[in-house]
């Protein structure tokens, strides 16, 4: 009988229940409204999905699948070693350095830990970007390329917010560093894999809010950008009709993710792997040579990597992080990055339409914000609401390929400026 | 650490106030938070500013990199296009003279045209009607033919307005 209750007692000590906090059921019970968003509300589900289940695995106590000690340079130190030649002996000196130690994270981590390997390690945005690159036709961009522009416009919003998150520190109930600001302020790019690249190289403590603000948001742009859209733009500039764009060869479309690469490598070396990635995408698709690639690339690589990448970043958001101001912050910050991008877009928009003499139709700078190809839908839906025989969805999609570019751009010029 | 370990050897050689105040400021700054001790920074704003404004320009400038390629190749296409589009036209004019030498084979093609656009206007005609069968067929109402008139061409028509959402459906 005793052995049969201290076996008991064993498995309740060593039950989750014991381990059960206040916190750990906060965050359970916000998994569970992320569930809601994924699958009643289907808000981005492919990747909502995943992050709900990584945070609440995460945060169910015992289970040891994901060990956020191991993942800050404070609990996790590496110590490099020093072999100092002396009388005829080697002596070994231990210096602390400031990164990880990825010895302790393969032998003491478990399941999410590995798998968080490849967000850390910065592996898992760059290969959804050459998934991007094998699914996006540039072409619209290539025959209009003053698109360029409008996709430079949107990632106005990434610089403003980056100013309001430091200025926000002055009114001292905010306390952002810069790296933690300007991993904020990339919300703005409406690009989640952008975001998560930039944010676990700069601020990884925040990358569970950052995430779920940042495809929250991208799910939201309906809903978001068409009030901007209209405040800013009048019934005569929404009408406008863009004349057909002309037909781009199939050598411009090789030659663009060649020429892109080696533009922006040159400049911004910091932004190659994700621009890179997205161009061999791109080319792969464009050649017309590396079909079983492409297919692999846009169907297979992509799904496995956002399986793996959604249920990490999930992971990430444990109490300790994620329940805290700074997250209501990033809320709020994420939401004033989205309209400021689009604000951006569509004010150089009405710029251009001045300039051009009303050619251009102002509605298509919104679609600057990346976020493919729902910003560019919702430029045709609006444009559409004030002149039903209006088609802007090509010409939008220019800015919005643009805008991806843009993005990876400017989490270039961050991280290498902040990193 | 390197701070509080040059302040410890410090210690022998300085005055003991000089050295307790050191640590006290190292002490404070320990405490603070990364954010706070880059706020106490005399260069703060001027950073946030350099960042700001060098993160658009440098941004601005890539993309307009970019715009000047390719408005660039695209030009070169263009003008390549314009070549070959004038070499289909002089083809194309060769062609039509030879046809206007065959006079009496020209009598024929036009009387031939005139049939083919009554026939067109009939074939039309026909389809139209087989549509509305096939559709009264579901509907379970019978329906006549009355007219059938032209519309607007300068709205786009329902054949048009299929195509472009069969083209732009993947987006």
């Amino acid at each position: 009988m005793e052995i049969f209750i201290s076996t008991i007692d064993g498995l309740a000590q060593s039950s989750g229940f014991m381990g059960l906090n206040v916190q750990n059921i906060i965050m359970i019970l916000l998994s569970f409204v992320l569930f809601y968003l994924a699958i009643v509300k289907q808000y981005e589900p492919l990747l909502m999905l995943p992050i709900a289940f990584g945070m609440l695995l995460t945060n169910l106590p015992m289970t040891g699948l994901y060990h956020p000690e191991l993942w800050d340079p404070a609990t996790n130190p590496y110590f490099a070693p020093e072999y100092i030649e002396q009388q005829g002996g080697v002596i070994v000196n231990y210096v602390k350095e400031t990164s990880l130690d990825y010895g302790r994270v393969l032998h003491d981590g478990g399941l999410l830990d590995m798998l968080y390997l490849g967000v850390k390690l910065q592996i898992y945005p760059p290969l959804i970007f050459l998934g991007i690159g094998s699914m996006t036709d540039f072409g619209p961009l290539i025959a209009n390329p003053k698109s360029f522009l409008l996709g430079a416009a949107a990632q106005g919003g990434i610089f403003i917010t980056f100013l309001g998150a430091c200025l926000l520190n002055l009114t001292g109930i905010a306390d952002f560093s810069l790296k933690e600001a300007g991993s904020i302020a990339i919300i703005g790019g409406a690009d989640g894999p952008t975001a998560i690249f930039l944010t676990s190289k700069l601020a990884p403590q925040l990358l569970g809010s950052i995430a779920v603000a940042a495809y929250s948001y991208m799910a939201l742009v309906p809903v978001i950008q068409p009030p901007i859209m209209k405040l800013l733009t009048t019934e005569k500039e929404r009408s406008v009709k863009m004349g057909q764009l002309r037909q781009v060869s199939k050598i411009e479309k090789v030659v663009f993710p060649i020429a892109v690469t080696v533009i922006v490598a040159l400049i911004v070396p910091d932004a190659a792997s994700l621009v890179g990635m997205l161009m061999l995408g791109n080319l792969m698709k464009e050649s017309g040579v590396c079909d079983r690639l492409v297919k692999t690339a846009q169907n297979e690589l992509m799904n496995i990597v956002t399986i793996f990448l959604g249920t990490t970043v999930g992971a990430t958001a444990v109490a300790g992080n994620f329940l805290s101001v700074k997250t209501l912050f990033i809320i709020a910050l994420g939401l004033i990055a989205f309209c400021m991008g689009t604000a951006c877009g569509v004010l150089l928009g009405k710029l251009m339409y001045l300039i051009s003499g009303g050619k251009i139709n102002p509605l298509i700078g919104s679609a600057g914000v990346s976020a493919v190809p729902m910003a560019a839908r919702v430029s045709q839906k609006v444009g559409q609401e004030t002149n039903p025989s209006n088609f802007l969805l090509m010409h939008a999609m220019g800015p919005n390929v643009a805008g991806v570019i843009g993005s990876a751009v400017a989490a270039g010029v961050l991280l290498s400026v902040l990193g | 650490m390197n701070l509080a370990l040059s302040i410890l050897s410090e210690a022998a050689s300085a005055q003991p106030q000089s050295v307790i105040d050191k640590l006290q400021a190292y002490t404070a700054t320990a405490e603070m938070s990364v954010a706070q001790q880059q706020l106490n920074d005399p260069d703060y704003w001027s950073s946030v500013g350099i960042i700001t404004i060098t993160g658009l320009l440098v941004v601005f400038l890539i993309l307009g990199i970019l715009i000047f390629f390719f408005w660039a190749m695209g030009l070169v296409f263009k003008t390549i296009d314009k070549k070959k589009a004038a070499k289909a036209e002089a083809a194309k004019a060769a062609a039509a003279e030879e046809a206007a030498k065959a006079a009496v084979a020209a009598a024929v093609v036009e009387e031939i045209a005139d049939d083919e656009a009554d026939a067109d206007d009939d074939e039309i005609i026909a389809v139209i009607s087989a549509a509305i069968a096939a559709y009264s067929e579901q509907d379970g109402k019978a329906y006549e033919i009355r007219s059938i008139k032209r519309r607007d061409s300068r709205t786009r028509s329902a054949w048009s307005l299929a195509g472009i959402g069969d083209n732009t459906r993947p987006f």
